[in-house]
């Protein structure tokens, strides 16, 4: 039981440390001065320089500045950024549940919404309502995310009035319990859309397929042959089967879920960690933006372990496979 | 030798009227040959150049100015027209430097089994581990963003697609009869990949290459938004860039960028969809028995 799983682990952990040795490589190999291309385009102080030529050995071989780097990395310091005054991994602490929030609400929508329209797809009796679903699905999964954002942001904040424009919530704020609650749901209603619809329709696209495949299953013909309605195939079988697969997609796109926060984060001004990717390279802060990277690809491993599991949990064949 | 399709004259002709006969493929195809059309003649069919400021700023759509002009008083239809010509270049160039790495490692893994091959799938994995876009951005935040470099950056992002399904292909292939024949006649390692098994394995590969186009298009208008692009090229992720400060008082600077990326999409993955019913129709079935 869960041995593909277990195998997956232990190969994610060597699957990091490459990782952060390219990072760190990536990170010697800009052209220049070392100590600048770690703190950014800043004048650097004397005492300052000779601390991160020391705290990194850049004045010795490559092979010991990794395993410092690496050592450094392993007990959480994940260096210092000069532009923000504070240590890497604090403020990525800091923005990371903020992107989370965004993703999980965004998921939370995308996920119903996207097996809804995958099963609707696929168990359609005609033709043309398969390709109405089909073609919209591909044409809004061509949409790039930040211009639907723009936008929803035109339409309902700017014309509308309805939500607000950007941001996780107003400068000052009266509000307590579930107000509370519920103007923050205000700022997050919008990028947390525009993000769903994007994942919904790559949901719909796998269910869709996937309830194809479900259903030139010889227990379908069975089930109509035993007399089964329409909806009970569906329920009981149809969707069952069809949402292993979406497990799959929806949690590695989760893992992946940094990649459409970045663009995301830039149109709504949302505080994240996609935001703090964004200002870090706009301000060559290189720490912080390896720093996201490595915290990143941990974020992509772990979530894909998680994946496995649950996948194992859910598929009787695999649970039992050896 | 075997199952090599170097199709007769006349079977290639029945595949084009099929992929003709589908009805996403045709669209797609004409959408994109309407792109490479305007892209080429864009000085001959855009009203004013790329950089040419006229006194009328944020300019709502009229016979003037048909889609609005922007803050420093462009014309955004003119800009829509050159800035097709980063797009496609960048998507199409991008898609072949894409199955150039993803080729050759798809071949090598596919065909060599063992220590190679998971060596090589590693790698591969290696790189699929990071979201593309942030795999380019650090790229980007590291080296700049020249037009050649965000060519490469980008192509390094995307290139497992194109690797994991050349790979399948081989390894589908690799056991087969007309292999073991060619080797049986002594043909080398390089022959058997490039002119055996590579041509009986192109036709998804074609497919992945729209597909690449199209994931590539949507990955440079991101980096544009976010002015990250190559800022001495008009395109219309960095009109978006601009946009995104005029929301309020210019909505035509998102609304006519947004929408030319999202044609151009879709018919690249039109294209894809075509091809792909062309090569397997199978993919068409639905509805309960």
């Amino acid at each position: 039981m869960l041995r593909v799983a277990g195998r997956r682990a232990v190969w994610a952990l060597p699957l990091l440390l490459t990782i952060i040795v390219v990072m760190f490589c990536l990170l010697r190999a800009i052209p220049g001065d070392p100590v600048q291309a770690m703190v950014g385009d800043f004048p650097v102080p004397p005492a300052y320089r000779a601390l991160i030529e020391e705290k990194y050995h850049l004045n010795d071989p490559l092979p010991t500045q990794i395993v410092t780097y690496l050592g450094n990395i392993v007990s959480g310091d994940f260096g210092y950024s000069y532009q923000n005054q504070r240590p890497v991994i604090g403020l990525i602490l800091e923005r990371a549940p903020r992107t989370i929030l965004l993703a999980s609400a965004s998921f939370a929508i995308a996920i119903p919404l996207g097996l809804l329209l995958g099963v609707l797809a696929g168990t359609a009796r005609r033709p043309l309502a398969d390709k109405l679903l089909t073609t919209s699905a591909l044409i809004a999964y061509a949409i790039p995310t930040f211009w639907l954002g723009q936008l929803l942001v035109i339409v309902f904040a700017l014309q509308l009035g309805w939500l607000p424009t950007q941001g996780i919530g107003p400068m000052i704020s009266r509000a307590h319990g579930f107000a509370w609650i519920l103007e923050r749901l205000r700022y997050l209603a919008l990028p947390a859309l525009a993000f769903a619809i994007h994942e919904g329709m790559r949901i719909a696209r796998i269910s869709r397929a996937s309830v194809i495949d479900t259903l030139g299953q010889g227990y379908i013909v069975t089930a109509r042959a035993k007399g089964l309605t329409r909806g009970a195939i569906i329920r009981r079988h149809i969707l069952r089967n069809a949402s292993l697969p979406v497990v799959t997609i929806a949690g590695y796109a989760f893992g992946h879920a940094l990649g459409g926060a970045v663009l995301l984060e830039t149109v709504f001004a949302w505080p994240g960690v996609g935001l703090l990717l964004v200002d870090s390279i706009r301000l060559r802060d290189n720490m912080t933006v390896i720093g996201i990277v490595i915290v990143s690809a941990i974020a992509v491993v772990v979530m894909n372990l998680v994946v496995d599991v649950v996948y194992a949990l859910l598929d009787p064949r695999i649970r039992t496979a050896r | 030798m075997g199952e090599r399709r170097v199709a007769p004259a006349a079977f290639r002709g029945a595949r084009l009227r099929a992929f003709a006969s589908t009805r996403h493929g045709m669209i797609g195809a004409v959408i994109l040959a309407l792109l490479a059309a305007i892209a080429i003649a864009a000085p001959l069919i855009a009203p004013y150049g790329p950089l040419q400021q006229t006194s009328a700023s944020l300019a709502p759509p009229s016979a003037a100015f048909p889609l609005g002009t922007d803050n420093i008083g462009r014309d955004i239809l003119s800009l829509i027209i050159y800035g097709s010509r980063a797009s496609l270049l960048i998507g199409i160039g991008t898609a072949l430097a894409a199955l150039l790495i993803g080729g050759a490692v798809g071949i090598l893994a596919g065909f060599h089994e063992g220590v190679v091959e998971s060596l090589l799938m590693r790698v591969v994995e290696l790189f699929q581990t990071l979201p593309a876009i942030v795999l380019v951005l650090c790229a980007i935040a590291l080296f700049g963003s020249g037009f050649w470099i965000l060519i490469g950056v980008v192509a390094l992002a995307i290139w497992p697609l194109q690797a994991r399904l050349i790979y399948g292909q081989f390894v589908r292939l690799r056991g087969r009869e007309f292999v073991a024949a060619a080797r049986v006649a002594g043909l080398s390692s390089a022959h058997i990949m490039l002119r055996e098994i590579l041509p009986n394995a192109m036709q998804p590969i074609i497919v992945q290459v729209a597909l690449d186009a199209s994931i590539a298009i949507l990955i440079e208008a991101g980096l544009g938004f976010l002015g990250l692009s190559d800022p001495s090229m008009v395109s219309w992720g960095r009109l978006l860039y601009v946009a995104q400060d005029h929301m309020g008082d210019a909505w035509w600077m998102s609304l006519f960028p947004g929408a030319a990326i999202c044609v151009t999409v879709v018919g690249f993955n039109l294209l894809a969809d075509g091809l792909n019913e062309v090569i397997d129709p199978r993919g068409a079935a639905g509805g309960l028995p």
